[in-house]
């Protein structure tokens, strides 16, 4: 169950980064007022963004209530597989075969601490 | 974004740091909540005393310190891309590892793999985005 809660939390947290990516380039680009800020988190793309990022919050704290941080924690770099992943097909960054090879370790030292 | 690289710098810096800090202290409040309720009903004049009164403490210090992070982090992304900034917040990965095994309020054990595979996602993060150049958007 915890585990299920975890995956549904990163799904959600890696959803926000892409849109909030989206929204600091649309909305936030070349912005220095703090009104100009305030105004643009209630953009389509940064309200969205925040929804999820507090919807994943919330699931996350559930998890944490039951598992160690220092295992849980982790889990949450699944999101950086999925995150470079966005960031290369939907956003149509380029990426070096080191940042992939970084994605694949980085994925690698997850598995060994999520299997103690 | 030429005219003050250091401010791309400073949110990168605090973003992981209050994003750490955020992990460590919500869990140390959900650790509380757990010994508030290990006694049976909570009843609202428990709030005075440690269980309960640290619970929230340091949960709502957490959230403040995580809200505080993904400001740094909007601003971190205005001006770089998503795919070179993003695996660098895996740096706290190893501060809440740090913390939450030296930390006494939360004395998590720390295990042989459990540092090899931090130290593995760490040379991950390295390979990923201090290779490559800086990719400013």
């Amino acid at each position: 169950m915890s585990n299920l809660l975890l995956l549904l939390a990163v799904v959600l947290l890696s959803t926000s980064q892409v849109l909030q990516k989206v929204g600091a380039a649309r909305r936030l680009a070349g912005k220095q007022k703090p009104s100009e800020w305030i105004a643009a988190l209630f953009s389509p793309e940064l309200l969205t963004a925040i929804v999820c990022i507090v919807a994943g919050t919330a699931l996350w704290l559930a998890v944490l209530y039951r598992m160690d941080v220092s295992r849980a924690f982790p889990f949450l770099s699944l999101t950086t597989v999925l995150v470079m992943a966005a960031s290369r097909f939907l956003l149509g960054e380029p990426v070096s075969w080191h940042r992939w090879a970084g994605v694949l370790l980085i994925a690698g030292g997850i598995a060994l601490v999520a299997s103690t | 974004m030429t005219r003050a690289p250091w401010i791309g710098a400073a949110a990168l810096s605090a973003s992981i740091v209050l994003s750490a800090l955020g992990q460590l202290g919500m869990k140390a409040g959900m650790q509380n909540l757990k010994l508030a309720r290990a006694g049976g009903e909570i009843a609202w004049s428990a709030l005075s005393t440690p269980p309960l009164r640290d619970a929230v403490f340091f949960t709502t210090a957490g959230l403040v310190a995580y809200g505080l992070s993904l400001l740094a982090w909007l601003a971190v992304l205005v001006r770089y891309r998503l795919s070179y900034a993003y695996p660098l917040l895996a740096l706290s990965y190893v501060l809440v590892y740090a913390g939450a095994t030296q930390w006494p309020a939360l004395a998590e054990v720390p295990t042989p793999q459990r540092t090899i595979g931090t130290l593995l996602i760490l040379a991950g993060v390295a390979l990923a985005s201090l290779t490559g150049g800086r990719a400013s958007r």
